[in-house]
């Protein structure tokens, strides 16, 4: 048994067709041969087109390859199809095109003829689904294309192409006309607005818009140059589509030449006056800064050290002052009771004047100054208190001083004549550095400058340089402000 | 009678199962996203309504209105009850929409012999042929003939028969404006349920 097995397994061994080397050979160059002719078979069948009796012939495919366009509504309810051989070099003189399916009432539609270009206007077109259009040869379809005519609608040329510019606004404005907008189907469209300088070719600036109005801005341009523009549409909706319509009619236009150096008349007059009144001002800031601007802008703040040394003023060198009682002599002199005043007025005189006064003088001071008791406050001393040669009044708000004794003072040589020169230095004490010319009359003229210090010896009115330089001496708040 | 349980256990329900792709129809949209019929077949549909409006003569000159309004109401009442019977069997419903548009694009088809004019019959092909070409339908039933308008009824005289004709074609009209009534709406419904969904 087990001998006969083997040997049945040498036969088989033997004769396995997968092992054996001559039948994989030929196994090898029988698959071979058959993948070839198959695919050989697929090239030949190619892509030639669909048929719909399947009898036609593609040696001759690429020589009558055709393409179409429509045009939908383009003579009223009417629509165009049109289509031609891609080789212009085709003889088409026995041939025909037909189209079928997605017509209306009918089945198949012939072309006409017009030189080169077959051509179909028709209503009878159902805008829905496919057609196939075919071309036929004594009967027979030759080549067939199936194609959606919705999908190759080639718009009307837009036309009536005008540029108005608006020199308001510096721009230009263009508008065009197309037909489409009365049209039902193909309403929507998208417009190509070129435009170049005439002398540059080539060089055209594009612009897309769906509307049929477009405005340039007159900076983007070129000043004094002649420009060229045309326009073209393509549908612009979901279901409607296909190629780019004729260009429209060009036009051309020129821009204004740059007027930068012009301007407008009453602008000029208004910009010229504008500057001259600005120089005006500046002129008269300049004029008047110092005198009135900046004591409003930036007034000055009292400084005290320069009123004190104006009110301290030296007493001119031509001033002729003198103690000697000889010069008092037209001078009434009233006599001053006190010891208190003539403490008080030496101190003052000490402070105020040189030393230069005599003992005797001093004496003379010094008891006319008895009994005089100085107001300790300032007294408010007006011109009006005071008469010309009339005696010393009481001063208004001061009753100690009418209760002051007289003091008995030199009286100056010319003291009939009034103090015009004399109070002079009691002004100045008064006033200040500010009044050293001022019209003031005399507060403590010699003649009037006595002081009635004490109501008994009114009759003997005494007269002291020292006593009206004292009331003079005191210094009054007002007289800050005028040394402002 | 062992046997005849058997018969309607086992022949009966084999025989509901067979005949039930017979007795429904298998209908389908296309173009439910509205491309063809928004800028084909509403156009149509618009055009249309305007022929009817024409034919019956139903524009704004107050010397016509006033003289038709009576015969315009009873037309109206007229022609919904001798065609309401195709709208009582057919309607847009839900999910039978595209059976309803089909079933319609049939019925007008029947509205062809009217020759009204050119562009009155090339408009109303393009709903009916394009609705149909949208709405596949593979219903196997028997070649139905498109039914037809009816004819007119001989009459003693010619003015009996002329009035009637022209009663007829009003009526046609009226229930083709309401036939196209009823498309746009089932449309509008088919996009409005696409949208949704």
């Amino acid at each position: 048994m087990i001998v006969h097995l083997n040997d049945k397994q040498e036969n088989l061994k033997r004769h396995d067709p997968i092992t054996h080397p001559w039948s994989e050979k030929i196994m090898t160059i029988l698959g071979t041969a058959l993948g070839m002719v198959f695919y050989l078979l697929q090239v030949v069948s190619g892509e030639s087109g669909y048929a719909q009796n399947g009898d036609f012939e593609d040696a001759e495919l690429d020589d009558y390859s055709f393409s179409c366009y429509s045009q939908l509504e383009v003579d009223g309810p009417q629509h165009l199809l049109s289509c031609a051989f891609e080789d212009p070099d085709v003889n088409s003189t026995n041939l025909e095109f037909e189209i079928c399916e997605g017509l209306l009432e009918v089945k198949c539609l012939n072309f006409s003829k017009l030189q080169e270009t077959y051509f179909i206007k028709t209503k009878k077109f159902l805008l829905i689904g496919d057609s196939t259009i075919c071309v036929k040869l004594g009967g027979k379809h030759i080549t067939c294309q199936k194609m959606n005519i919705v999908k190759r609608v080639k718009p009307e040329a837009p036309f009536d192409v005008k540029v108005i510019y608006r020199e308001e606004a510096n721009e230009f404005v263009v508008t065009f006309n197309t037909s489409h907008l009365q049209k039902k189907y193909v309403k929507d469209l998208l417009h190509e607005v070129v435009y170049r300088l005439e002398k540059n070719e080539n060089d055209w600036m594009h612009v897309n818009i769906s509307s049929t109005k477009l405005t340039l801005l007159q900076r983007k341009l070129q000043p004094n140059a002649m420009y060229e523009i045309k326009v073209r549409s393509i549908p612009n909706t979901n279901y409607f589509e296909g190629f780019w319509s004729e260009w429209s009619p060009s036009s051309h236009f020129r821009t204004p030449e740059n007027n930068s150096g012009k301007m407008d008349p009453v602008l000029l007059i208004i910009s010229i006056v504008s500057f001259f009144s600005v120089a005006l001002m500046v002129i008269l800031a300049c004029v008047l800064w110092k005198k009135r601007i900046k004591p409003i802008v930036w007034p000055s703040l009292p400084d005290h050290k320069k009123t004190l040394e104006q009110l301290c003023k030296k007493p001119k060198k031509n001033l002729n002052v003198s103690f000697n009682p000889e010069s008092f002599l037209d001078c009434q002199i009233h006599k001053v009771d006190g010891i208190q005043a003539r403490d008080e007025a030496e101190a003052f005189l000490q402070d105020t004047f040189p030393p230069q006064l005599d003992d005797s003088e001093k004496q003379r001071l010094g008891g006319g100054v008895q009994g005089l008791n100085w107001p300790s406050q300032h007294a408010v001393i007006t011109p009006k208190t005071f008469g010309g040669e009339s005696p010393l009044r009481c001063l208004s708000g001061s009753v100690t001083v009418c209760d002051v004794p007289v003091i008995p003072s030199s009286r100056p040589p010319d003291c009939r004549e009034g103090g015009k020169n004399g109070p002079h230095v009691y002004q100045g004490l008064l006033l200040g550095a500010g009044t050293t010319n001022s019209t003031l009359p005399p507060l403590f003229p010699f003649q009037s400058g006595i002081l009635t210090l004490n109501p008994a010896v009114q009759g003997q009115p005494l007269f002291t340089s020292l006593g009206s330089s004292q009331e003079e001496a005191y210094v009054t708040m007002s007289s800050f402000y005028q040394n402002q | 009678m062992f046997h005849v349980s058997f018969r309607y256990i086992f022949g009966i329900p084999p025989l509901i199962l067979v005949l039930l792709p017979v007795a429904s129809s298998d209908c389908d949209i296309e173009g439910k996203d509205g491309k063809e019929y928004q800028n084909v077949l509403m156009i149509s549909i618009d055009e249309l309504g305007e022929f009817i409006r024409t034919e019956r003569n139903l524009d704004s000159s107050p010397g016509l209105n006033t003289r038709f309004t009576d015969s315009m109401i009873e037309i109206d009442s007229n022609c919904l009850n001798n065609e309401s019977n195709f709208f009582k069997k057919h309607s847009c419903d839900d999910n039978k929409e595209p059976l309803f548009l089909n079933r319609a694009a049939r019925k007008m088809r029947q509205f062809l012999k009217m020759n009204i004019s050119e562009d009155f019959n090339l408009h109303l092909a393009r709903v009916s042929q394009g609705t149909l070409k949208l709405s596949n339908c593979t219903t196997k039933g028997k070649g139905r003939k498109p039914p037809s308008l009816g004819e007119a009824q001989p009459t003693k005289n010619l003015e009996e028969n002329k009035s009637l004709k022209e009663q007829k074609k009003q009526n046609d009209l009226c229930f083709l404006k309401i036939l196209l009534q009823k498309i746009k709406t089932c449309w509008n419904k088919i996009l409005r349920d696409a949208k949704e969904h």
